[in-house]
C-alpha cells in the first residue's frame, strides 16, 4: 500500500513534448482517473509510472522510493492493457499464474492465489481455456485477474474497457469499482470516456496537450470546470460556451441578455452554462431565439438555439414539443453560470 | 436457376481441376523423370536414339541384367564418397541455420521494439546487402582468406553463408516480431520479467511459426548454395551441390554423369521430407499475423 508522487514530470521526444511539468500526489488507496482526448499524454504519464517509458525530467515516487531508474518489474505495480496483452500460448490459469511464477512465489501458494483471483473476477469455469477461445469481456477479466493476483501496491489500467461493447462496459465498470473498493489498492485509470471517469474516480485529472487542466473530484469538475477546455470536455452534452460582453453584471450577446452576474468581470468574456441549468419559460427570459433543432432523448428533449454565434443546447421537459423555427424563450439562474477569460480560457467567476 | 448454378459450379470445378492437374504434371515431371532415370544407366538416360529408352531402359537390361540398377548411387556414395559431401552439407546447414536464427531473433526483436530512427537505416542496409549477388562477397574475400590461410575449410564457408543470409533473416524475423503486439512484452515486464525473460518466455513461444519459416529459408539457402561453397571449399570439404557439379564436369568419362543424377535425387529427398514435416508451421508462418488476441 502506498501513495504515488509525480514531481514536475515531463516527457519529450526530440522537439515533441508529450507531458509537461506534471505535478500530482496520489493518496494511498485512491482511485485516480486520468482523463483527456487522445494524444493528451495521459497514457504516456501512466507508462512513465509503469516504467515502460523513460522520464525526461522530474521524479516519480511510489511509496517513499524514487522509481525513475527502476525496471517495471521492480516497481511493484500491475497493469491492465487496452488490448489485454494476454499470453496466447497459455491457458487462463497459466496467464493468471504467470506473475507469481516469474517472481518465484512458492508453488503451493501459487495455486491458492490463482484460484482466489479467478474467483474474484468470476473465471473459475474457464481456467483451462486459451485466450483465443474467450470473448472480449472474458479476456478483459483474465487481464484483471492477472493484475490482482500479485496484490501489488498500485494498479494501472490503460483504457481497459474501450474494446468492450457498450453494455459490457457498464457491468465491467461496476466490477472494477467494486474490486478496487475491496482490494483497497491505489489505482490509476486512463480513459478518454468522461462517463467512466465520473463513475469510477475519487479524483479526476483532466489533461490536454500534455498539460494538467484540472485536478478535482468528479462533482467539482462537473460543477466548477477550471477552464473552457474542461467545461467543453466534461458532460454530455458539453457545457454551452457563449462569447459576449459583460458590464455591470449584465451579459449581452446575440439572442441573449442575462442580468445578475458578478460585477467583478467586464469586457469580452465567455459565459458557460449547462443545458440542464436553463429552463424553458413562457414570456420573458434570458435567451430568446428560434429553434434550430429539437432532439428527443426519452427522459428529456434537447432544443438547440443560436446564441452569440454558437449553437446552444437547452434541456426541456420530456413532454416539450416544438417545430424547427418556433420561437423559444429560456431562463438561466445567473448563479449557475460560469465566466471564462476570452483569451486564456481560465475561469474568472468564483466557484458556484 | 439452381440447375444453372450447379452447372456453373461443375464447369468451374472441371476447369480448376484440369488446370491444377496440368500444373502438377509440369511441376512434378522433372523430378519424377530424374528419379526414374537415376536407376538406369547412362546409355539409356542420355540415349541418342530415343528418349523413350530412358523410360524402358534396354541398355540397363543389357548391361546389368535388371530393369533397375543402383550403380549410380553406389558410384556416387561409395566410390566417390558422396557421403562425405552429405555430411559436410549437414554441418554447414545446421551451423548456418542455428547462427542465423540466434542473431536473427535477437536482432529482429531488438529492431522491432526499438523506437530509434536508426533501426530504419539498419534495415535498409540489410536490404541492400540482401540484394547484392552472393558472388560479390566471395570475390572480395578470396584473397584475404588465402592470406589468412583459412580458405577451403568449412567454418569459412559457414561464416560467409551466415553473412549472406543474415540480412534476410533479420528482415523476415523483424516483420514477424512486428506482428506481435508490444503489449505482450510490456505486460510480461510489468508481471516481473526482465526484457530478456519477456523475450524468452512470452515472445518466442508465440513466434515459433516465424522462427521455423525463417529457419527453413536459411536452411535452403545454405543447402542449395553453389557460388560460395564452390569457390571457398577445397576438394575434401566440398558440400553436396559443388560435388554434384564436379560429377557433371566429367562427362567425357562414361559413368560419372549418372553419379550426378543419383546424387541429385539423394540431395532432393531430405528437402521433400523437411517441407512435408514442417508444412503446417510454414503455412501458418507465411500467412503470418500468427498472434491475435
Amino acid at each position: 500500500m502506498a501513495g504515488i508522487q509525480l514531481v514536475n514530470v515531463s516527457k519529450r521526444w526530440g522537439n515533441v513534448t508529450g507531458v509537461r511539468n506534471f505535478d500530482l500526489t496520489i493518496e494511498d488507496r485512491e482511485f485516480l482517473v486520468l482523463l483527456g482526448p487522445s494524444g493528451c499524454g495521459k497514457s504516456t504519464t501512466m507508462r512513465m509510472i509503469a516504467g515502460l517509458e523513460d522520464v525526461s525530467e522530474g521524479e516519480i515516487r511510489i511509496g517513499d522510493r524514487v522509481v525513475n531508474k527502476l525496471e517495471p518489474k521492480d516497481r511493484d505495480i500491475s497493469m491492465v492493457f487496452q488490448s489485454y496483452g494476454l499470453y496466447p500460448n497459455m491457458t487462463v490459469y497459466e496467464n493468471i499464474r504467470f506473475p507469481l511464477k516469474v517472481r518465484k512465489v512458492p508453488k503451493e501458494e501459487q495455486h491458492d492465489r490463482v484460484m482466489a483471483a479467478a474467483e474474484m473476477v468470476g473465471l473459475t469455469d474457464l481456467l483451462e481455456r486459451r485466450p483465443a477461445a474467450l470473448s472480449g469481456g472474458q479476456r478483459q477479466r483474465v487481464a484483471l485477474g492477472r493484475a490482482i493476483v500479485r496484490e501489488p501496491t498500485v494498479f494501472l489500467m490503460d483504457e481497459p474497457l474501450s474494446n468492450l461493447d457498450a453494455k459490457l462496459r457498464v457491468s465491467t465498470r461496476a466490477q472494477i469499482k467494486n474490486l478496487q473498493y475491496r482490494l483497497k489498492t491505489t489505482t490509476i485509470y486512463v480513459t478518454h470516456d468522461q462517463i467512466e471517469a465520473m463513475t469510477l474516480a475519487d479524483r479526476v485529472v483532466v489533461m490536454n496537450r500534455g498539460v494538467i487542466q484540472q485536478i478535482a473530484t468528479p462533482t467539482e469538475i462537473y460543477d466548477n470546470p477550471a477552464n473552457t477546455f474542461v467545461a467543453g470536455f466534461i458532460g454530455s452534452p458539453a457545457m454551452n460556451l457563449v462569447e459576449g460582453d459583460i458590464s455591470d453584471g449584465v451579459f449581452t450577446t446575440e439572442n441573449m441578455r442575462l442580468e445578475g452576474l458578478p460585477h467583478t468581470a467586464s469586457g469580452r468574456v465567455i459565459l458557460g452554462f449547462r443545458a440542464e441549468d436553463a429552463t424553458v419559460t413562457e414570456g420573458e427570459g434570458a435567451i430568446t431565439g428560434s429553434i434550430y433543432a429539437l432532439e428527443l432523448l426519452g427522459e428529456a428533449s434537447m432544443a438547440a438555439v443560436h446564441v452569440g454565434g454558437e449553437l446552444v443546447n437547452i434541456k426541456a421537459g420530456k413532454a416539450f414539443r416544438a417545430d424547427i423555427g418556433d420561437k423559444l424563450t429560456a431562463d438561466i439562474r445567473p448563479r449557475l453560470c460560469h465566466l471564462f477569460d476570452r483569451e486564456t480560457g481560465e475561469r474568472i467567476s468564483e466557484r458556484t | 436457376m439452381a440447375d444453372a448454378v450447379m452447372r456453373r459450379n461443375t464447369t468451374q470445378a472441371i476447369v480448376a481441376t484440369s488446370l491444377l492437374a496440368i500444373w502438377l504434371v509440369l511441376a512434378a515431371f522433372p523430378f519424377f523423370w530424374t528419379l526414374w532415370g537415376s536407376f538406369k544407366v547412362e546409355a539409356d538416360f542420355f540415349s541418342r536414339q530415343s528418349w523413350w529408352n530412358a523410360i524402358s531402359g534396354p541398355a540397363t537390361m543389357l548391361q546389368t541384367g535388371g530393369h533397375f540398377t543402383l550403380d549410380g548411387y553406389r558410384g556416387a556414395w561409395i566410390q566417390r564418397e558422396f557421403w562425405r559431401a552429405a555430411l559436410n552439407t549437414g554441418i554447414v546447414t545446421v551451423c548456418v541455420t542455428t547462427i542465423s536464427l540466434v542473431f536473427g531473433t535477437l536482432g529482429g526483436y531488438a529492431l522491432s521494439r526499438s523506437t530509434r530512427r536508426y533501426t530504419f537505416w539498419i534495415l535498409i542496409a540489410a536490404l541492400v546487402f540482401r540484394a547484392m549477388p552472393h558472388i560479390t562477397l566471395v570475390a572480395g574475400y578470396l584473397l584475404p582468406f588465402f592470406k589468412l590461410n583459412i580458405w577451403g575449410v568449412l567454418p569459412t564457408a559457414i561464416v560467409v553463408l551466415v553473412a549472406i543470409n543474415q540480412p534476410f533473416t533479420i528482415w523476415m524475423l523483424h516483420s514477424f516480431f512486428m506482428s506481435i503486439p508490444k503489449d505482450l512484452d510490456e505486460s510480461a515486464m510489468v508481471d516481473g520479467c526482465t526484457r530478456f525473460q519477456a523475450f524468452r518466455w512470452v515472445v518466442i513461444p508465440v513466434m515459433w511459426p516465424g522462427v521455423i519459416t525463417t529457419g527453413l529459408f536459411s536452411f535452403l539457402l545454405s543447402y542449395n548454395d553453389f557460388a560460395v561453397t564452390a569457390m571457398l571449399l577445397n576438394q575434401d570439404n566440398q558440400t553436396m551441390v559443388p560435388k554434384i557439379n564436379s560429377f557433371l564436369g566429367t562427362v567425357q568419362t562414361e559413368g560419372t554423369i549418372m553419379y550426378a543424377v543419383a546424387a541429385v535425387v539423394s540431395a532432393t529427398v531430405p528437402l521433400f521430407m523437411l517441407v512435408m514435416f514442417f508444412q503446417r508451421q510454414i503455412v501458418s508462418g507465411l500467412t503470418a499475423g500468427a498472434v491475435k488476441g
